[in-house]
């Protein structure tokens, strides 16, 4: 549908831009009639399709979480009208944030070149950054651009949020299976108070009954401690503190690094083992 | 109320039998021989205190009463006070048109230099934090082929004060005393010097010394009617025994005179001025920018005494770049900006470049100031006061005397000029009818002109005060953008609203 409309309004425009008093001019927003974009792959949305966005994207994530265009559509349609400008005020409250938003750096495998991560020391941030990539088998370019924000400031804003998020992942160590992500996105709704982090939280409702037990015991305990107390993650220069140790950029963002999921599954995984050899040697 | 023994709370009795009461009670009979005697005492040469002597002055009723003014400033220097055309002086006053038509009934306007003063013909006021604004001209009360109506008129205090003391001057000498560079030693109540003298019981009496080192013997002058002219921390005021409530507003006014970049003046209306002001809740008050001649402009903004200090601690072209970006940035950019440190390698400029280009500006924004006029930054602190009375036996308070108020409308030399109006009428009224000028039954009739609409004034600038300081989004920022909304899409409403700040 948006395609549609966006060629029909193409269409309309290149019309009409001969006059300048055309019609098209005033005539208000419609599908048929799209605004200019503000930035370079901005859609513009009417209130009525953001809405349809927002329902749409959260019921088809929900289906399949593994779907992450959809989670940022979800993150996107829900992030206007006050969240993402709140998000936004915490960077230029802040003289990193602020320097952030002027140079608006881009994380890619291209700015950030893995060969050099890795070269980076021990238990530092770049270094566990590179190794949480490679133990998750996942890379940096797999982010979409922001489209449906209106205003290109806080489009960056919400460009900036998802291409951090990896990063968060490497400084708590949490893998992207569902139940880490969960824990991660708890965690980025106190911090963020993005909605779609919060509204992640009802994939909850997809674990089985003994990860929803870790989860509520474990890890949801953490995400609201550390979310909580800790300073905005957004406001964080991840390309200047590659070299940092991770532990100490931990202590000055007041995050408690959590319980290692995917080592807590090994464990299960080989208790259940033996477990299993126990009950075949006794009945063997 | 100071205590007074008998006659001036007691007016209904006659002079012989009031006589009687005191016979024999004579105190400090003689003290050093009878003070001169003035029908009225003006202690405090503001322009409160002159336009109460131009105006008294003026009426062909009052001119032959003998009044004296009392002032600690050099009231010769005020009178020839002079700048470069290209100079303001950065104490500066919006006159409503009621004013101006005081100053013009009493003949003081004329000698006022019109090219120090200028009108405007609209103010745009608006919200920094929700963006709503109103505009306020007169365009709903006239037609669009008229010339626009002015809302206000800018004039430097000193050239009102010199216009004033020039229409005193020409009113000749005849029965005026000012005592320049004096000030008032101490204010007594007279004491009955009969059979020698006057009774002065009840008649206050000064003792004016000149500033500065002086062995002359103070002057003792009584007073019919003392008027306390005299500020904030009013002396006769406290003679008189009068409480005074109030609160500080813990701001300080920061004044400066700047000079403005191109002005676009529209075509139509020819020659029309806007005065500007922004609501910066996040910051503690108002900015306001005032129309001057030559494309000049008053600067005034409320703000925390830490903001105030700071804005004054930066170099001009910071300072020019805050004052820039008060009118332009969004509250989150200009509280930043407000802690920047003047060493950081951005500078303030900068910060306002690069934030314009992601802001978007409202269509009122005043153009761009390019320079601040050297030695005319200065900060004053905001208060409220209002006197419990204005009139106690033979004492009058008017302007600050009586009440100080938030200068976020603009209304304190207003609401000043108008109890001077009031004062001299009702003075006016007492001479014309035989009754005795101080007599508190005189003086009621001014006080009770005054006092309500000085406290709706004043309260009014207090509450839009206090809503305008709440900062952030929430129910308040909500309800007040709604009711400028309102008020601005309702030219009744307006149209009363700009009649009552007018004085009419």
């Amino acid at each position: 549908m948006s395609v549609l409309g966006r060629r029909g309004a193409l269409e309309l425009r290149a019309l009409t831009t001969n006059s300048k008093t055309s019609p098209t001019a005033i005539r208000s927003f419609s599908v048929l009639n799209r605004p200019a974009p503000n930035y370079p792959g901005h859609v513009p949305l009417t209130t009525i399709e953001r809405g349809a966005l927002a329902i749409g994207s959260a019921l088809g994530s929900l289906v399949n979480p593994r779907r992450a265009d959809l989670i940022a559509a979800l993150g996107e349609a829900t992030a206007t009208p006050f969240f993402i400008y709140r998000l936004r005020d915490a960077m230029l409250s802040d003289p990193t944030g602020r320097r952030i938003l002027r140079d608006r750096p881009r994380i890619t495998s291209e700015t950030l070149k893995m060969t050099h991560l890795r070269t980076l020391p021990e238990n530092s941030v770049g270094r566990t950054y590179a190794k949480w990539l490679d133990r998750e088998g996942v890379s940096p370019d797999t982010r979409d651009n922001v489209q449906y924000i209106d205003n290109e400031e806080c489009a960056y804003v919400m460009q900036r949020y998802r291409e951090c998020h990896d990063f968060y992942h490497a400084v708590t160590g949490l893998p992207i299976f569902v139940e880490g992500e969960l824990a991660l996105k708890a965690l980025e709704f106190l911090n963020t108070l993005l909605p779609m982090t919060g509204l992640s939280l009802f994939a909850f409702v997809r674990m089985k009954p003994a990860e929803k037990e870790r989860f509520l015991s474990l890890h949801l305990p953490w995400a609201i401690r550390s979310g909580l107390r800790s300073n905005e993650l957004i406001n964080v220069y991840w390309e200047e503190v590659l070299e940092k140790d991770v532990d100490e950029l931990r202590a000055e963002l007041n995050i408690e690094r959590p319980p290692d999921l995917r080592d807590i599954r090994k464990m299960i995984r080989q208790q259940q083992k033996r477990e299993k050899e126990q009950r075949e040697q006794a009945s063997g | 109320m100071r205590p007074i023994s008998r006659s001036a709370l007691r007016p209904h009795v006659c002079q012989t039998c009031r006589h009687g009461i005191g016979a024999g009670r004579r105190r400090f009979a003689s003290q050093s021989g009878s003070p001169d005697l003035y029908d009225v005492v003006c202690v405090g040469g503001g322009p409160a205190g002159l336009g109460l002597m131009a105006a008294l002055r003026a009426s062909p009723i009052t001119s032959k009463l003998r009044v004296a003014l009392i002032e600690t400033q050099d009231l010769t220097k005020a009178q020839a006070w002079n700048l470069e055309p290209t100079q303001y002086s950065n104490r500066v006053s919006s006159l409503t048109p009621s004013s101006v038509a005081f100053l013009r009934q009493i003949g003081a306007y004329d000698h006022l230099d019109v090219d120090r003063v200028q009108d405007y013909q609209d103010m745009q006021v608006w919200d920094g934090q929700t963006g709503s604004s109103i505009s306020f001209d007169w365009s709903m009360e006239t037609s669009p082929f008229e010339d626009p109506r002015t809302v206000a008129t800018m004039t430097e205090n000193a050239n009102l004060v010199r216009a004033l003391l020039r229409r005193i001057a020409q009113s000749g000498d005849e029965n005026l005393s000012l005592f320049s560079n004096s000030t008032v030693a101490s204010i007594e109540t007279g004491s009955d010097l009969k059979p020698e003298g006057p009774d002065l019981s009840a008649w206050p009496v000064l003792s004016i010394k000149p500033t500065g080192p002086s062995e002359s013997t103070p002057k003792r002058i009584a007073a019919r009617l003392l008027v306390g002219a005299d500020g904030i921390n009013s002396p006769v005021r406290s003679f008189a025994d009068i409480s005074t409530h109030g609160w500080d507003y813990g701001r300080h006014g920061i004044v400066a005179t700047l000079a403005l970049g191109d002005l676009d003046i529209p075509p139509f209306p020819a020659s029309k001025r806007t005065a500007y002001q922004r609501f910066l809740p996040a910051l503690g008050g108002p900015i306001a920018l005032l129309p001057l001649p030559n494309n000049h402009a008053t600067l005034v903004w409320s703000t925390t005494p830490e903001n105030a200090a700071y804005l004054k601690s930066l170099s001009t072209p910071s300072f020019l770049a805050m004052v820039n970006a008060a009118f332009r940035l969004e509250m989150t950019d200009l509280s930043y900006m407000m802690g920047m440190s003047s060493t950081s390698d951005i500078s303030h400029q900068d910060e306002l470049t690069w934030r314009t280009q992601h802001t978007a500006l409202p269509s009122q924004v005043p153009p761009p100031a390019t320079a601040v006029q050297e030695g005319t930054v200065a900060s004053f602190p905001l208060r409220f006061r209002h006197a419990a009375q204005y009139v106690s036996p033979r004492v009058a308070l008017v302007g600050d005397a009586a009440h100080v108020i938030h200068p976020l409308a603009g209304q304190g030399l207003n609401l000043g000029l108008a109890d001077v109006a009031s004062l001299s009428k009702t003075i006016q009224y007492a001479v014309s009818h035989g009754m005795d000028v101080g007599d508190l039954i005189t003086l009621e009739r001014y006080s009770s002109e005054r006092y309500l609409p000085n406290a709706k004034i004043g309260g009014a600038c207090d509450l839009l005060h206090k809503m305008y300081t709440v900062p952030g989004e929430g129910p308040v920022a909500w309800a007040r953008s709604l009711g400028l909304g309102v008020v601005d899409r309702l030219p009744f409403v307006k149209s009363f609203l700009m009649k009552n700040a007018e004085g009419y």
